[in-house]
């Protein structure tokens, strides 16, 4: 559905991006992950067709966005980083006019526009000028705004920022249910984001793609040996000891006291050995009770560290 | 194009700039009219026509300043330019939408013939001549206004820019009209400060020549600016 070969943009001597190239097939929610200026923005703007490339070609459904951006606009729907929202219309006139702007020939404007804007949470500001709506709305509003005219492909910038935790999770779910008949491409440095949403996350860093994968993948491949928390009720240098004569574990570092007489430790365990039950059965047989055991799953955050300084 | 020119339009009417735009340039013009046409029971409309060109100087700017400036600061540039439209097409909305608030003037001028025919009579073909004259060269005036503010995402920096080329051009003449005067300037450079002047041009409208050639002149300067303008468009997705 999205086709992106060999493309480069330059900003005087800097490479915002510096020839990326893949596609995304029909339906697929695509993740775009990367620090502030990796090139996240500068793409999707290529993509929509609102800046050229130097070099490399964009088509949307086959259209080629270079040839025919006429065409292939009309099957994109685009949310920028800021919403481009015009603060002294009403909800209601702003949706009327992009309806209008785009041309679109659903023959129903009344219906549509109320259809998106109640999946939205609109539907109760619809009369209200823009320019008076908190934060949150605003970012509905320029969704709603995207999603006007049903396009096939829609491409989002950082669709959740700024928003409440209850908003995120709403805004998450339209998102998802969106991508049931869309083809979705979006950015965000918010790593949750990724897994809670996204059947692929391409990582971007310094305008190269580093890794394009599912989240699974990703933290499976690239996290060879796995981490645990544990804290246990006993002294330091003894526990220490007992831990790393059990087999299968690599290393032990120990973290410090978060609760009174115990203490906790980073446990790292060698690749494809699971070490919870020998010890649990270690320790409770050497006394030391074990008061808590926490795999670390945040490791989509260290993979996105280790993949983004490789890249720099 | 509707859309944009729709919702240009409106927004000059939905903030106060085409309220100020209007009144200030009306009040102005009204009070010459009183001054001149009533006091000085005057029939002509042509000096009238001379001072709403002078005055359009520096009103035109309030009128264009913000056309594409603001879009560019509020990045609602990114709405226009994703859309399935074309630069020319983007630029041909905005640029007649403040074509139609300076129609709206133009409209509240309506009364200065009437007045005349009621109270004397007119001569119709000095008013139909100089109104087709001022809109091409309203039209021109604000193709200008609309390039400079293509340039610039700050409104002020619009404005001032605009005004300066309008002052520019108008001090050029009188600068040419001056050296031609005492011999410096030969005589077919002074052809082309005369070709290119808008001021010499329209003085031959408010003596009552509407020449073709006037009209043609002012409809390719609008048609080359707005040209101009879309240049500019493209160029910023170059980045």
């Amino acid at each position: 559905m999205i086709t992106v070969s060999n493309l480069t943009k330059s900003y005087g001597k800097n490479r915002g991006v510096n020839d990326i190239s893949f596609s995304v097939p029909e339906g697929q929610i695509v993740g775009f992950l990367g620090p502030n200026g990796a090139g996240k923005t500068t793409t999707m703007n290529i993509i929509t067709g609102y800046l050229s490339a130097d070099t490399g070609k964009v088509e949307i459904a086959g259209i080629d966005m270079q040839k025919t951006p006429i065409e292939a606009k009309r099957h994109i729907g685009y949310l920028p980083e800021q919403p481009p929202l015009y603060h002294a219309m009403t909800v209601n006139e702003y949706l009327d006019f992009v309806y209008d702007l785009k041309e679109i020939k659903i023959d129903d404007r009344k219906s549509h526009i109320s259809e998106i804007c109640g999946n939205l949470g609109l539907a109760d500001v619809r009369s209200r000028v823009i320019g008076h709506l908190s934060k949150g709305y605003k970012q509905r509003v320029g969704f709603a705004q995207a999603l006007l005219g049903d396009p096939d492909v829609l491409i989002l910038d950082e669709p959740t920022i700024g928003l409440d935790p209850r908003q995120i999770v709403e805004i998450r779910n339209v998102i998802k249910e969106m991508g049931k008949q869309r083809t979705i491409i979006l950015s965000t440095h918010i790593l949750p984001e990724v897994s809670a949403v996204c059947e692929r996350v391409l990582v971007i860093s310094n305008g190269v793609i580093v890794a394009d994968d599912n989240p699974e993948n990703l933290t499976s491949n690239l996290k060879g040996n796995r981490t645990q928390i544990i804290r246990v009720a006993g002294s330091s240098d003894e526990v220490q000891t007992l831990i790393s004569n059990i087999s299968g574990v690599s290393s032990v570092k120990p973290l410090g006291k978060m609760e009174p007489e115990s203490i906790d430790f980073l446990v790292e365990n060698e690749s494809g050995v699971d070490i919870r039950k020998p010890l649990f059965y270690e320790l409770s047989k050497a006394g030391y009770p074990l008061l808590m055991l926490r795999p670390q799953n945040d490791s989509l955050e260290d993979i996105f560290l280790q993949l983004t300084e490789e890249g720099k | 194009m509707q859309a944009i020119f729709k919702r240009d339009f409106g927004a000059y009417f939905t903030s106060a700039i085409g309220y100020v735009y209007i009144s200030s340039y009306i009040l102005v013009l009204n009070l010459y009219f009183y001054l001149v046409n009533i006091l000085g029971a005057s029939m002509s409309l042509a000096g009238i026509f001379s001072f709403m060109l002078l005055v359009m100087m520096f009103v035109t700017p309030i009128l264009t300043m913000r056309v594409f400036s603001e879009d560019f600061k509020q990045k609602t540039d990114q709405l226009l330019l994703t859309a399935p439209v074309t630069s020319t097409a983007i630029v041909l909305g905005k640029f007649f939408s403040s074509l139609a608030v300076f129609g709206c003037l133009l409209a509240l001028t309506i009364l200065w013939p009437i007045a005349l025919y009621i109270f004397g009579g007119f001569n119709l073909d000095e008013v139909v001549g100089n109104y087709i004259g001022i809109i091409s060269i309203g039209a021109a005036y604000i193709s200008i206004g609309v390039f400079v503010s293509a340039m610039t995402e700050n409104q002020v920096i619009a404005a001032i820019g605009s005004l300066a080329i309008f002052i520019a051009l108008y001090i050029l003449e009188i600068v040419a009209l001056f050296f031609y005067a005492s011999g410096v300037l030969p005589t077919f450079i002074m052809r082309i400060f005369m070709f290119i002047s808008i001021f010499g041009r329209y003085s031959d409208i408010t003596r009552g020549l509407l020449a073709l050639d006037t009209i043609v002149f002012f409809v390719s300067v609008c048609a080359f600016f707005l040209f101009l303008t879309t240049r500019v468009i493209e160029k910023r997705r170059k980045g």
